[in-house]
């Protein structure tokens, strides 16, 4: 500590050490404690706040599990089948972009040359200024049941009804996929570019057909940026709120709608943050699933 | 051979699919921001029209939001960017046995959903105002407060992770060598530290700028009763849908369009620059450089882009697109006469009542077969709007602020629509500002 000081100078030892303690204590750790702190209390009106009916509980989570105390059944389906539908629809989403963005980031990294590669890359970023709101309002757009498809289609006489991709939820998948893509282009891109392009052609000289160079050459060397680009895909669209706000149909709900409406018009927020609670933990297993499957570090899943 | 161009063939249609993905969404919103139809959507087409730009200028709750935005994200550029300078010159200096686990907790925020930060935040500076009997007015539930709070958590993160990029390039015995020179720690700090960083501040104020103002869910916790502007835009999308949104996208596209030009020919600058000096041996700017960068085909580009911008818009507010409306709701008039015919005769008592339930205007029904549907159904309704002397007024009081006045709900619009669409008067009133 003191040669810490001394390498410094009090003023900055005092800015570096303030400012990680204020992010790390106010604003990462603490605010945490108290949601699994406030997660395991009653919903009761602030007066009662601190008085003798303040006591821990876990009617929050077996909520979850079970519903009402009263409920007729004995499983609370509706919740879990969210929850379960926003984990599968999430793998989904992030087993689309890989499939979509891994030609990409190779095509990038190794095939594309000079300007070439600099424009695509250029147009690659620029969709994504746009406000994630606006990309799921394009989507609504297309997919709405008066939208571009279904004019084109009913148009050319393909289908006489409205298709409802709303309610199939095809449009909020669409919407989901697109908003990602460039959180996964870009770790595979940065892995896939440090290849040497001898390997490709050892490969390709040694009579390898081109799958299995990428089976056997380009994906083992790429698994730290896809590792990454899923994890984060995943994350992003496990916790994603506005597009399915937009994009969900009326019957389909998406888990962190769930949480919003505990906390907007439910007004239970201790339950609320419960629920905030299992997502955080089953967004936490999946990180590290993805550490032990891939055989990655977590600073090289945060790039 | 073949199969090699089979291959090729492959991936170019895959590159260009790729890019429809990408673009196409966005170019058709940007076709339906200039669409007159009531209902964002690229087709049908009716008129070129510019008044949804007009309505969003208008738009008070947006502009509202919008200078709520900019307010947040300068804030955060102020609290994040200094913290996450300190975590990483911190993370280059903390004992080896402490790194990974202080580097995991710094990082976690930007692993950790953004809805779960935005609760944890609200409710940890609930709790402190509770415990500290605060009042309802104090900063512990201001809106605003948490919000900066919220996003500056994860985007402390992100601005640490340039400056670690950043700091990788660092020669410490620059350092050394101040201190050897009888520099203060501070003056090292300052001088040889800072300025090193500086590049790295910039491009951090900028990312932290951006995640900012485009943040949704950890905003739409901790914002409380106070709005940003992406909390604004998505309760509108929400609950109905105005192609002056399109309108909005349509700026922001462009903004974007420009900086990207912007960051590439300063890129290309920088460069070029950096090679010259190589070429000179680290002399300064020369004055044929400074000449050529004035001559640069890209610098004259990008002013042809911003002039071509600008006298776009310059047009588009003389716009007028009257004349082009007045002749699709002649030829809807004569798709529904065309419909109507047959259908009066069986159902023209029961279409005065059906119009009385009919929400007109709200989102005509789907699709090319809905046009006729319900107008056909508010025909009696348009033969009692000729006796009806406001609808008259109505009509010529917007007829005389043009189509540059504030289009009227699409409820209203749509009922004079439906009341008016056959009364020979209103026709001649528009074609008359048509004219004007």
């Amino acid at each position: 500590m003191q040669k810490f000081i001394r390498k410094n100078g009090i003023v900055v030892s005092i800015y570096l050490l303030g400012a990680c303690t204020i992010w790390i204590a106010l604003m990462i750790v603490l605010p945490q404690v108290f949601m699994l702190d406030f997660s395991f209390r009653f919903n009761l009106p602030p007066a009662k706040i601190g008085g003798p009916e303040d006591v821990y509980t876990l009617s929050n989570y077996s909520h979850l599990l079970f519903g009402r105390a009263n409920n007729p059944e004995s499983f609370n389906w509706l919740d879990t089948s969210v929850f379960g539908k926003t984990i599968t629809a999430a793998i989904f989403v992030t087993i689309f972009d890989v499939v979509i963005c891994y030609p990409i980031a190779f095509y990038l990294a190794q095939v594309a040359k000079g300007g070439y590669a600099r424009f695509m890359v250029l147009s690659l970023i620029v969709p994504f200024w746009v406000n994630e709101i606006l990309r799921a309002f394009a989507f609504r757009i297309i997919f709405s049941s008066s939208g571009l498809i279904n004019t084109v289609g009913m148009g050319m006489g393909i289908w006489d009804e409205p298709f409802d991709f709303i309610k199939l939820d095809i449009a909020l998948y669409a919407g989901l996929g697109y908003a990602f893509i460039l959180l996964m282009i870009f770790p595979i891109y940065n892995a896939v570019e440090s290849l040497d392009k001898n390997q490709l052609e050892a490969a390709r000289d040694l009579g390898s057909p081109w799958w299995r160079i990428h089976w056997r050459v380009v994906i083992p060397f790429a698994k730290p940026g896809i590792a990454s680009g899923c994890t984060m895909v995943f994350m992003l669209s496990a916790g994603a709120l506005a597009a399915p706000q937009i994009l969900g149909g009326p019957s389909s709900l998406w888990f962190t709608q769930i949480i919003y409406q505990w906390f907007n018009t439910g007004g239970n927020w201790p339950r609320g943050s419960s629920y905030a609670i299992v997502l955080l933990v089953t967004c936490t297993i999946f990180v590290m699933l993805m550490m032990r499957l891939f055989k990655v570090r977590l600073g090289e899943i945060a790039r | 051979m073949t199969t090699e161009r089979l291959t090729r063939v492959f991936v170019f249609l895959f590159i260009v699919l790729f890019f429809a993905y990408l673009f196409g969404p966005l170019l058709i919103m940007g076709v339906s921001a200039f669409n007159s139809s009531t209902f964002p959507r690229a087709t049908p087409w009716e008129c070129f029209t510019t008044e949804w730009f007009v309505k969003l200028g208008k738009d008070e709750r947006l502009l509202e939001g919008l200078w709520h935005s900019i307010a947040i994200g300068f804030s955060v550029v102020c609290v994040s960017v200094p913290i996450g300078m300190a975590g990483a010159i911190l993370l280059t200096q903390v004992n080896r046995k402490i790194r990974p686990v202080f580097y995991t907790i710094i990082i976690s925020p930007i692993l950790v959903p953004g809805v779960v930060l935005g609760i944890s935040t609200l409710i940890f500076w609930d709790r402190l105002g509770t415990m500290f009997d605060a009042s309802y007015n104090s900063i512990f539930y201001s809106g605003t407060f948490l919000t900066v709070i919220g996003q500056s958590t994860f985007i402390s993160a992100y601005c640490m992770l340039v400056f670690i990029a950043r700091l990788q390039r660092f020669d410490p015995a620059l350092e050394e060598a101040a201190l050897d020179l009888g520099a203060t720690n501070f003056q090292t700090f300052y001088k040889i530290l800072l300025p090193f960083m500086m590049p790295a501040v910039f491009s951090a104020a900028v990312l932290a700028f951006l995640a900012s103002f485009e943040n949704y869910n950890t905003t739409i916790f901790t914002i409380v009763s106070e709005s940003t502007l992406t909390t604004v835009l998505a309760s509108k999308v929400r609950y109905g849908i105005d192609p002056s949104i399109s309108a909005l996208a349509v700026i922001i596209v462009a903004l974007t369009l420009l900086g990207a030009i912007v960051f590439e020919v300063m890129k290309r600058r920088e460069a070029r620059v950096a090679e010259a000096r190589k070429r000179e041996g680290m002399a300064p700017v020369s004055r044929a450089d400074r000449a050529s960068k004035i001559a640069d085909p890209a610098h004259i580009l990008m002013a042809l882009v911003v002039i071509a911008g600008v006298g776009f818009v310059y047009l588009l507010a003389f716009f007028d697109s009257a004349a082009c409306k007045t002749h699709v709701l002649e030829e809807k008039r004569i798709l529904q006469e065309r419909q109507v015919i047959p259908e009066t005769q069986y159902q023209g008592i029961f279409g005065r009542g059906a119009i009385e339930g009919l929400e007109p205007g709200a989102e005509p029904a789907p699709g090319g077969t809905g046009e006729g549907a319900p107008a056909g159904e508010g025909e009696p309704g348009g033969y009692k709007g000729i006796f009806d002397p406001n609808v008259l007024k109505d009509q010529s009081g917007t007829g005389e602020e043009g189509s540059e006045a504030p289009q009227p709900l699409p409820d209203e619009e749509g009922s004079n629509f439906n009341k008016g669409i056959f009364d020979p008067n209103v026709l001649k009133q528009q074609s008359g500002t048509g004219e004007d």
